[in-house]
């Protein structure tokens, strides 16, 4: 099978996968008891003005005649209007990306930089005390609950010790100036960022050192020491590199986080992201919303599941498809 | 006794702290040049930096731990005012025990809300005896009460032939077997843990007197649909009412018990349906007034409901950077509905200057027709107010001429026999909108009829009686509904459209009148309003920045 065919086969499982996902979607908020208008209680909302938002919000019509509106209209990215702010979802969407990227990039590179570095120095001085301090650290951060290791850090570098900002992206009003804004926003990012890898870097430290444990254990490790190789090389140029496909999988793996973002922090950081506000479209049965951020989020993961498989073979050459069969 | 004196002086303790309105106040404004309300949601956050002044407002507070850390701060002034809050607990007296009387009334009596409000609050709420909230005018303060009584609820139940039998439970002396099981529905602990709460300790109390009961927390959502159905025997929930007494109607009269209906006890009295068909209808305040006495009097007979606790409005102050907030019941201090905070709120060092007054969430939609969050309100209230000809006096809690100099309520032939209710509006002179143009009564007739027309649905029910609007001169505006009611005065108060602005609009949905530049006023945008601010910038997900209305009628210079 030739890489053309087997990514057109990956691409119509692709799409396979968002048709389920989307149908789904749209289903799971229909069979959940009550709509968007029934959680509106007000006396000042009698039957007769229910009714006229129902049909406003088209969700008096037949569920047949809802769900063709709905494929259509994500098909032309069009996700409707917000029940609740009577906005377009996609504007909605549009002004939080950049805030959810943003945050999601700057903790997904320091927490995989600080995470796997800290992996391969365990992995490296195995029974030491260095060894036992990341695993140590390593486990308590993953165990301790995010959120109160950043209300701490919130307590600590924004009231006894008030050096950071305790929310937003930017000053209110932020300075005047580019360099100074964006110094300003530099200055924002350090704690919800800064918090995130803290409470990250655990899982990928552990997972590095114990994938490099196991690599450091095989016959080719042992063979490339005997020819005398220098430490570093049979560290990072046998032993690293054949570790880095599961490594890969899990940074392809960790990239639909930058659409459903970081919820926990987004609230205590008064971050305005994509993760809150698809938590409060789903409180409020806002199915436009709800749909529109799930939408995304279904994209992310089936695009990163490609770009997963396509780096497979980028990094390993026995996975490289069609190649090892001819 | 120790408990007992505990509970005393939490309560005069709690009452003592409600607002009196008796500070000083103008009806002038504002006193400050800028408000800038950065958005924080998070509560820690939200105390952080009222404690390092990052805003001298914390509005709404409502966690027991945030408002003792407020308390506890040497220069934060602590402001509670009653609210229309109200949590009760709904029986369905369609069917046994409930659709007996002295059950019910027993019922109440062995509801302990001071210990409720203590432990479970940790004393920052107010007990509710009533069916009106204290807050309104209209509350009548000497209805009889069912005060927690134990022993009152069993010789209640004994006398009423409810015996006790020898598995304890209580025998109906209809059927002479043993009372059924009642169920008890309540949110679940995850959703509303204080809710489910309540739900256990009163069903362990009613056990405790005899009446079989059990708990049980659900889904809200399948909550809801069981109450449309009268699938229940009684639940808790929270309803947010009103300063007029008229949801009475709603809630208790025998048309409202249809299916989604919110006659949720399924109450048919003959006589209370007589006084709240007076109460929703009243043609003037005396007979509404009336109305609303008779109606309370006998819901506490009746005890559909057994209201427990209303939560009060309680809102921080930084009082060494600012002074000058007004209490008020019904709204709080620091709330948009109080315009007489936003205009004599100011920095303790003089006038002008610039306040940081917080929002808890991101006021998403600024578009005043389509708006629906308290947190949107927050801004357009003190920008794009909708309502305002007349307001509410903070210490009487009485309507008073603001943007109308005076206004006349009377009746008017819709067809031979049938009369409606005529408003007649007397505006002021001397108003302008935020853009400079004069207000007149084109704008109240174009507000009216563009809110009707379209049938926006915050405004639904308000506009459809609306039968015409007329403007005999610039000043005056008469506004003709098709039911008679003294209420209609609130639905004919809606004048916050500028006519200029939005006569082109034609989807109103689409409108964000907060992003579309203005077409005569450089530095301004669409959202013009009448409110004492003008909308600077709203950076979103960021804060909002609000200026002086150097346009308001009301400033302190003229």
């Amino acid at each position: 099978m030739g890489f053309r065919n087997y990514l057109l086969k990956r691409l119509g499982y692709a799409l396979l996968v968002l048709f389920i996902i989307l149908s789904l979607n749209f289903l799971l908020f229909r069979i959940m008891p009550g709509d968007a208008v029934s959680m509106i209680m007000d006396p000042k909302f009698d039957l007769a003005t229910k009714e006229e938002l129902r049909s406003q919000f088209g969700i008096d019509q037949p569920i047949g005649t809802q769900y063709i509106k709905y494929l259509k209209s994500l098909l032309s990215f069009d996700m409707g209007r917000s029940f609740n702010t009577r906005r377009l979802v996609w504007d909605e969407l549009k002004e939080r990306l950049p805030n959810t990227l943003t945050l999601f990039f700057a903790s997904f590179i320091t927490t995989a930089a600080v995470g796997i570095s800290l992996g391969v120095f365990a992995a490296a001085r195995r029974g030491t005390f260095a060894e036992n301090f990341v695993t140590g650290a390593g486990l308590f951060a993953y165990a301790v609950p995010g959120f109160f290791i950043q209300l701490m850090l919130l307590m600590i570098f924004g009231y006894y010790w008030p050096i950071l900002p305790i929310r937003g992206t930017m000053s209110a009003p932020p300075p005047p100036g580019a360099m100074a804004q964006f110094l300003d926003r530099l200055w924002h990012l350090i704690l919800p960022a800064g918090s995130l890898m803290v409470i990250s870097f655990g899982s990928w430290a552990l997972y590095t050192r114990n994938t490099m444990l196991e690599a450091l254990g095989q016959d080719y490790i042992m063979t490339a020491r005997a020819k005398g190789l220098d430490k570093k090389t049979v560290l990072y140029k046998h032993a690293l590199r054949s570790v880095l496909p599961p490594i890969l999988t899990l940074i392809f793996m960790s990239l639909p986080g930058a659409v459903t973002g970081a919820v926990i922090t987004e609230t205590i950081f008064s971050w305005f992201g994509v993760g809150k506000y698809l938590i409060d479209a789903v409180m409020q049965q806002d199915y436009p919303a709800a749909q529109g951020a799930f939408y995304l989020i279904a994209l992310s993961v089936i695009v990163s599941n490609l770009l997963a498989d396509l780096a497979y073979g980028l990094v390993d050459p026995r996975i490289r498809v069609g190649g090892g069969a001819k | 006794m120790r408990r007992t004196l505990a509970i005393i002086a939490m309560v005069v303790m709690m009452v003592s702290m409600i607002g009196v309105a008796a500070m000083a106040y103008e009806k002038t404004g504002p006193r400050v040049d800028e408000i800038i309300m950065p958005i924080i949601k998070e509560q820690q956050a939200r105390l952080i930096a009222f404690e390092r002044g990052d805003s001298v407002v914390i509005p709404g507070l409502t966690a027991a731990a945030e408002i003792a850390k407020v308390k506890g701060l040497p220069n934060a002034a602590v402001n509670m005012n009653y609210g229309y809050h109200m949590f009760y607990m709904c029986f369905n007296m369609r069917k046994d025990p409930f659709n007996a009387q002295v059950v019910r009334q027993a019922v109440a009596h062995i509801v302990d809300r001071d210990n409720i409000i203590r432990t479970l609050f940790a004393g920052n709420m107010l007990p509710l005896s009533s069916f009106v909230p204290q807050a309104s005018p209209f509350y009548k303060s000497d209805v009889p009460v069912y005060p927690y009584n134990p022993t009152k609820a069993k010789q209640l139940l004994d006398a009423a032939g409810y015996v006790v039998g020898k598995d304890g439970k209580r025998i109906d002396p209809t059927t002479g077997k043993t009372m059924r099981e009642v169920k008890f529905y309540t949110p679940t602990y995850e959703v509303a843990a204080t809710s489910a709460e309540i739900g256990r300790i009163i069903v362990e109390a009613m056990n405790a007197i005899g009446i079989p009961a059990k708990h049980e927390p659900m889904d809200f959502n399948v909550m809801l649909d069981k109450l449309d159905v009268a699938d229940f025997d009684m639940f808790a929930l929270a309803w947010s009412l009103s300063r007029n007494p008229d949801f009475l109607y709603d809630f208790f009269h025998s048309s409202q018990d249809v299916e989604a209906g919110y006659n949720r006890p399924g109450t048919h009295d003959a006589q209370l349906d007589k006084a709240l068909e007076k109460l929703y209808t009243p043609v003037d305040l005396k007979t509404a007034k009336a109305a609303a006495d008779a109606s309370q009097l006998i819901l506490a007979r009746l005890m559909p409901y057994v209201p427990l606790y209303s939560r009060p409005y309680i809102d921080g102050f930084r009082k060494d950077v600012v002074k000058g907030w007004v209490s008020m019941n019904g709204f709080g201090a620091a709330n948009y509905n109080n315009i007489w905070t936003t205009l004599n709120i100011e920095r303790v060092s003089g006038t002008g200057g610039t306040i940081r007054w917080m929002l808890t969430e991101e006021p998403k939609n600024l578009n005043p027709v389509t708006a629906s969050q308290a947190y949107e309100w927050e801004v357009l209230g003190r920008v794009a107010p909708m309502g305002g000809l007349r307001q509410i006096d903070p210490v009487t809690g009485e309507d008073i001429p603001w943007m109308a100099k005076s206004w006349e309520i009377g009746q008017w032939q819709v067809s031979p026999g049938k009369f409606g209710t005529l408003i007649t509006w007397n505006l002021r002179d001397d108003i302008k909108w935020s853009d400079g143009v004069p207000f007149t009564s084109a704008d109240v007739k174009f507000t009216l009829e563009y809110l009707r027309d379209n049938k926006a649905p915050r405004y639904l029910s308000a506009t459809q009686n609306i039968v015409k609007v007329e403007t005999p001169d610039k000043y005056t505006a008469k506004v003709y509904f098709s039911n008679t009611s003294y209420w209609n005065i609130d639905k004919a108060d809606y004048c916050g459209l500028p006519q200029h602005i939005w006569k082109d609009v034609k989807d109103y949905k689409a409108f964000e009148p907060w992003k579309e530049a203005h077409p005569t006023v450089a530095g301004m945008t669409k959202l013009v309003g009448l409110g004492p601010f003008v909308l600077k910038e709203y950076k979103v997900g960021e804060y909002v920045r609000m200026i002086k209305n150097v346009n308001y009628f009301a400033l302190p210079t003229k």
